[in-house]
């Protein structure tokens, strides 16, 4: 065939390097509404669920089980379950409804019939829903500090200037397995360097990463993952028992903690049993709900190829964080990874959260480059930090960012390296040199900074844990080191879990650490003049680009 | 075809209800004084009621408790009576799950790091036997009168049992 230059331009296109697959519900491959997805039902006998979705108790696996017993309110679901879907639909969005309608509704429906309500709703109906839906009024941000190197200098110096940036919590991974507890210890310092009270986090292992918390090394955790089949839970080496446990634990330690899903992770672990994914999703959030976890990390996270693959992909993400939402649990909302080649396309999926706004709208946002970031990549990174600067200044939103000067970040990321570089020479660890400072203090990413001795590195690491050191001996390396500011923003971050306040759906805590939470700042949205208005103080910090001319410029 | 009227009875039905619905679950700590959602952030507005788990207030905790060595990793502990403060703050918020957990959580506060984390490993699919997990709400029970987090486990070997994955010997 003789070849169309236009098809030969089109074919070049970002878009065209992306992956798109054909609808395949016997594999899972549907975002919503596939046939094998069982019909709403439900039969409480005596107080208990006897039947749901079409399956008798007797077959319950234990997904099912878990939901009918801790995440229903049976006295109130065979009654909400006769409302028609569309009717429930329409509460979504109707303004003269408030939120605490919806999430007592949503409280007591079983998963087949909240994903038979979303399907009701468009995207813009959507976005309008989480708008109202979202469990703090005031929106926020998150985002992911760290590099393939794992070195130390330069995850303290970008977890400073993430917080700097006005990052509301800093999570963490590892390249390799055994940085963990310097990782954790190099954002913890980095971030109270930033802006004190930003919350950090260390995502490893389950069992590590409560170890880490345990010790004050990080002040909540995220990557405590539930599944929507029972085959794949337990490939996850997890039931929903042991992650309900693993929750309380967290608590009783007073460390804040949401669990993480998203659509595509059973197609991906092989064990759809033919149900779409937001079937799927929508039973990962109940049995979230179901453990009394205040909050969750959905939006598809590390398996957005998949629903990005499929059509109405985009809308099934932005139906899960709203279900999520619905049901009273602080969401973050995803967008945390490399999903289309495409910037249209990577723009398009993030405007779903970042416009209605969400608890943390990127769960998070690459505040280094991409070649650094150890979650394999994420959908902004921080070469997009001015576009979403003028994003947020264009449609008048607030994204969670601030501009800021170039001067007071070479400072902050300075300081954070050399209050690091105290810190392990006070604790004994391989030391950072004055040149690892400076190298971080100016760099983009790892491609600038010298290799550190990793054996060592590790080895050091290692003792650390056996040596035991907790927050405090951190606290202290700081404060005898003249660092007594970062001594006191981690001193009140530790102190933080003893009122557990921060234990609390959606909680953050401002630079006075002051927490705010869907308790004492609860989403009031109810149309125009209602719920978070972006303006005053914030509105003039967003305006203010620096590149904008001003009228003495003319 | 339900009308507007019957829906929104409906659920005003279901707000009342919601708000007496978190009758059952009452944890083995009684704190003397009961809170409610004006009083949060308890560290803000209740700092008196607050007690570390060593029984440290609030003002004992400083930067400079720290440096002269008398605030030690234990006082920056929360405490059961805390938690059951938060659970009740939970529960006047409408999360009856959420405060359900801050109880299991003010049992599991006075263990051990880690024997909390040999139970939670021990939670896992395939590693337990039935009895050894029954063994695990016995002593929950009976060394630290964790009477809900014992129901929890037992409840995980009945269900483990019926889906198989218990360990297999």
């Amino acid at each position: 065939m003789k070849r169309s230059k236009r098809f030969q331009v089109l074919e070049q296109r970002p878009v065209n390097q992306d992956g798109f697959v054909e609808e395949w519900p016997e594999v899972g491959l549907i975002a919503m509404g596939s046939p094998n997805d069982p019909k709403p039902s439900i039969t409480v006998q005596n107080g208990k669920v006897v039947e749901m979705d079409g399956k008798k108790r007797a077959d319950f696996d234990f997904i099912d089980r878990f939901i009918a017993d801790y995440a229903l309110d049976v006295e109130k679901a065979e009654e909400v379950m006769k409302i028609p879907s569309v009717e429930l639909a329409k509460m979504l969005v109707d303004i003269n409804i408030p939120r605490s309608q919806v999430v007592s509704c949503f409280g007591a429906m079983t998963p087949a019939k909240i994903v038979e309500v979303v399907e009701h709703l468009n995207v813009v109906e959507m976005m309008m829903a989480v708008q109202k839906m979202r469990a703090r009024k005031t929106p926020s941000n998150q985002c992911h500090i760290t590099n393939v190197k794992d070195h130390p200098a330069l995850l303290a110096a970008d977890a400073a200037e993430g917080a700097w940036r006005g990052f509301d919590e800093e999570e963490t991974t590892v390249g390799v397995t055994r940085y963990a507890p310097f990782n954790a210890l190099a954002i913890l310092v980095g971030s109270q360097t930033g802006r004190g009270g930003v919350l950090t986090q260390c995502a490893v292992e389950e069992a590590t990463e409560l170890t880490l918390g345990m010790r004050g090394l990080t002040s909540y955790a995220e990557t405590v993952s539930v599944y929507g089949t029972e085959q794949v839970f337990i490939d996850g080496d997890d039931t929903p028992w042991s992650k309900a446990f693993l929750a309380s634990a967290y608590a009783s330690r007073g460390l804040k903690m949401r669990f993480t899903s998203g659509t595509g992770s059973e197609v991906l672990m092989g064990y759809a049993e033919g149900k779409s994914m937001l079937y799927l999703e929508a039973r990962c959030i109940l049995v979230t709900k179901g453990a009394g976890v205040q909050g969750l990390q959905n939006g598809s996270i590390s398996c957005i190829g998949v629903p990005g693959a499929v059509p109405s992909g985009i809308r099934a993400v932005l139906a899960e964080n709203l279900i999520t939402t619905a049901l009273d649990l602080e969401v973050a909302s995803g967008n945390d990874q490399t999903f289309s080649h495409s910037d249209i396309r990577r723009t398009a999926r993030m405007l779903m959260q970042l416009l209605p706004g969400t608890d943390f709208i990127f769960s998070g946002y690459s505040a280094v480059p991409n070649y650094d970031n150890m979650f394999a990549g994420s959908n902004f990174d921080c070469e997009d930090f001015d576009d979403f600067l003028v994003l947020q200044r264009d449609l008048k939103v607030d994204g969670g960012l601030r501009p800021v000067k170039e001067e007071d970040v070479i400072r902050v990321r300075n300081k954070a390296a050399k209050a690091l570089q105290a810190v392990f020479k006070e604790l004994g660890l391989p030391p950072i040199t004055d040149e690892e400072v400076e190298a971080v203090t100016y760099a983009h990413g790892s491609k600038d900074v010298p290799n550190r001795n990793v054996r060592e590195d590790l080895k050091a690491a290692e003792e650390m844990m056996q040596r035991g050191i907790t927050g405090l001996e951190v606290v202290k390396a700081l404060a005898k080191n003249g660092f007594i500011d970062v001594a006191e923003n981690l001193f009140q971050l530790l102190k933080q879990r003893v009122s557990g306040d921060y234990l609390h759906t959606s909680a953050i805590f401002d630079k006075n650490f002051k927490v705010l939470s869907a308790v004492n700042d609860l989403n009031d949205y109810q149309g125009p003049g209602t719920g978070y208005r972006l303006e005053g103080q914030r509105w003039e910090e967003i305006k203010k680009i620096p590149r904008a001319m001003k009228p003495d410029d003319f | 075809m339900i009308d507007e009227k019957r829906i929104e009875e409906l659920v005003r039905e279901a707000i009342r209800s919601l708000s007496i619905s978190g009758k059952e679950v009452k944890s083995s700590y009684n704190p003397k004084q009961n809170v409610s959602l004006e009083d949060y952030p308890l560290g803000l507005k209740k700092p008196n009621l607050i007690k570390t788990a060593t029984g440290k207030s609030l003002d004992e905790l400083s930067l400079e408790g720290v440096l002269n060595g008398q605030v030690s990793k234990d006082d920056l502990k929360i405490s059961p009576e805390t938690l059951e403060l938060q659970a009740q703050i939970a529960e006047q918020a409408g999360r009856v799950q959420v405060a359900r957990n801050f109880r299991r959580a003010a049992e599991l506060n006075v263990i051990p790091d880690e024997r909390i984390l040999q139970i939670y490993n021990a939670l896992r699919p395939y590693r337990s036997t039935k009895q050894e997990l029954l063994d695990i709400a016995s002593e929950l029970e009976t060394k630290y009168n964790a009477v809900l987090n014992a129901a929890h486990v037992r409840e995980a070997a009945e269900v483990y049992e019926s889906r198989g994955v218990l360990r297999r010997e």
